[in-house]
């Protein structure tokens, strides 16, 4: 090899090992850098738990995102051991209180979401949970009927959209994108997360979207 | 015949001098080059790559550009999501005289969480939490991850951004407190879908945790910077894990 060719090697091998070099710190460089800071945590007192009489009446309430109304809802057990479940609506301003829903239960339970109200707290969302499937009812938070035609207190949101869409697994309704908009989720085969749809409350539409919520 | 010999010792005395000035130069050359190749791939990757991980500066297209300072519209509309939106009265005076969040509380170091993946802050005053309530953060624009100071609390402000059907422009944002750029902590009175991304970047609250946050966070006063707000991947027993923080 004539000293012409070896310099030309030296050099196309130093021209190789930089940009590998160069290459390989940027990559390094943009390696995400994990950091952690951490807060004391006051430690809590563990109290042993004393047996209490099981209540005649057993109280849950969301308050609106405004603060301005509240959704209550009362549990009673009954002599034959079937449960009444009475929603009220209290505005906080005036304290009115507006029945809105009462339904007595013997093996399902219903519950309040976190996301009840809606934007405008005209309407509400509560769930009614069966031993398999936890569903989704709309309706009007000044408990007028939903349907002023037919007379329907509450729209069953999770059965009209497994009615429409039997292909897929319905997951949870999981709150309001605007204030007649209910987001319902789905779930794939596998478990992971399908398509979202929106519910439109007065009309009942059931509208696909694009995005995933 | 001597001076020959003596001219081919100059000779050769020159001639053994010159081979170690050529290497110094060859080695300098050689050092130069690798260095100048090496920097010139790492920037260039780093401009490549770059761009995926790169953190939006504006949470809200429009209204960052335009204006971050206190407005308060009130009998305004505004749009979300292609619908018309009705924005809460805001009422100048309407802050309480003490704050509710720490009021029996010791005093003590502020500082809020954000957990991304859980969708919840928590807000501490000393070691003890103040405040836990679920949140709304980024779904459209990426929510920034990293440590912050609240740099300005607006009591309302307009927010716009977006464009064709995800445009928005919505009047009487409240109790708004910005931490890096224009995304903030806020209240958010268009939507209901806390504990799950709804946002273009902020960080959406019920408008009532807003309220409380905001009365009970500090902004910044002379020298001194506002309330910590710590935006985390994961916040689990006290440890704030951030990947790829931005500051």
């Amino acid at each position: 090899m004539t000293i012409r060719h070896q310099i030309e090697v030296e050099t196309f091998s130093i021209l190789l090992m930089a940009a590998a070099v160069g290459t390989s710190f940027a990559f390094f460089n943009n390696a995400p850098k994990i950091r952690n800071i951490s807060v004391p945590v006051m430690a809590i007192a563990q109290v042993s738990p004393t047996p209490a009489p099981l209540p005649k009446a057993v109280v849950t309430s969301q308050t609106s995102p405004d603060g301005s109304k509240k959704l209550t809802m009362t549990q009673t057990i009954n002599k034959d051991n079937s449960k009444t479940f009475a929603f009220v609506v209290t505005d906080s301003a005036t304290n009115d209180v507006h029945p809105i829903y009462t339904v007595t239960l013997t093996d399902e339970t219903m519950s309040i979401p976190y996301n009840a109200f809606s934007p405008d707290n005209k309407y509400v969302f509560i769930q009614y949970n069966a031993k398999d499937e936890t569903q989704a009812w709309a309706m009007r938070a000044d408990g007028q009927p939903i349907n002023a035609t037919t007379n329907e207190q509450y729209y069953n949101v999770t059965s009209l959209f497994t009615q429409k869409y039997a292909n897929l697994t319905y997951d949870q309704v999981t709150g309001w994108a605007s204030e007649t908009l209910l987001i319902i989720l789905t779930k794939n085969a596998d478990g992971s997360e399908g398509q979202s749809f929106w519910f439109e409350v007065p009309s009942k539409a059931i509208i696909p979207l694009a995005t995933q919520f | 015949m001597m001076p020959k010999k003596i001219h081919s010792h100059k000779r050769s005395v020159k001639s053994s001098s010159r081979p170690k000035r050529r290497d110094t130069a060859f080695i300098i050359s050689r050092l130069t080059l690798f260095f100048g190749v090496a920097l010139l791939c790492f920037f260039g990757t780093k401009t490549l790559i770059k761009p995926q991980d790169a953190q939006p500066t504006c949470a809200n297209s429009k209204s960052c550009i335009s204006d971050l300072t206190e407005h308060i519209d009130n009998n305004t509309v505004g749009v979300f999501e292609g619908k018309k939106v009705m924005p809460p009265q805001i009422d100048e005076a309407a802050l309480s005289d003490a704050p509710v969040l720490g009021a029996n509380t010791e005093p003590g170091d502020k500082h809020i969480f954000v957990d991304l993946s859980t969708q919840t802050l928590y807000a501490f005053q000393g070691a003890k939490q103040v405040l836990k309530t679920f949140i709304a953060s980024g779904k459209w624009g990426r929510t920034p991850v990293g440590n912050f100071h609240i740099w300005e609390k607006l009591k309302a402000t307009r927010m716009a951004g977006g464009e064709g059907a995800d445009a928005y422009d919505l009047p009487n944002v409240p109790w708004v407190m910005y931490f890096f750029h224009d995304f903030g902590l806020h209240g958010a009175y268009w939507h209901n879908n806390f504990g799950h991304v709804m946002s273009h970047g902020c960080v959406n609250m019920r408008q009532v945790d807003a309220k409380a946050l905001f009365e009970w966070a500090d902004g910044p006063d002379g020298s001194k910077l506002g309330t910590p707000v710590s935006i985390c991947n994961q916040f689990t027993n006290g440890q704030c894990m951030q990947d790829n923080p931005v500051q």
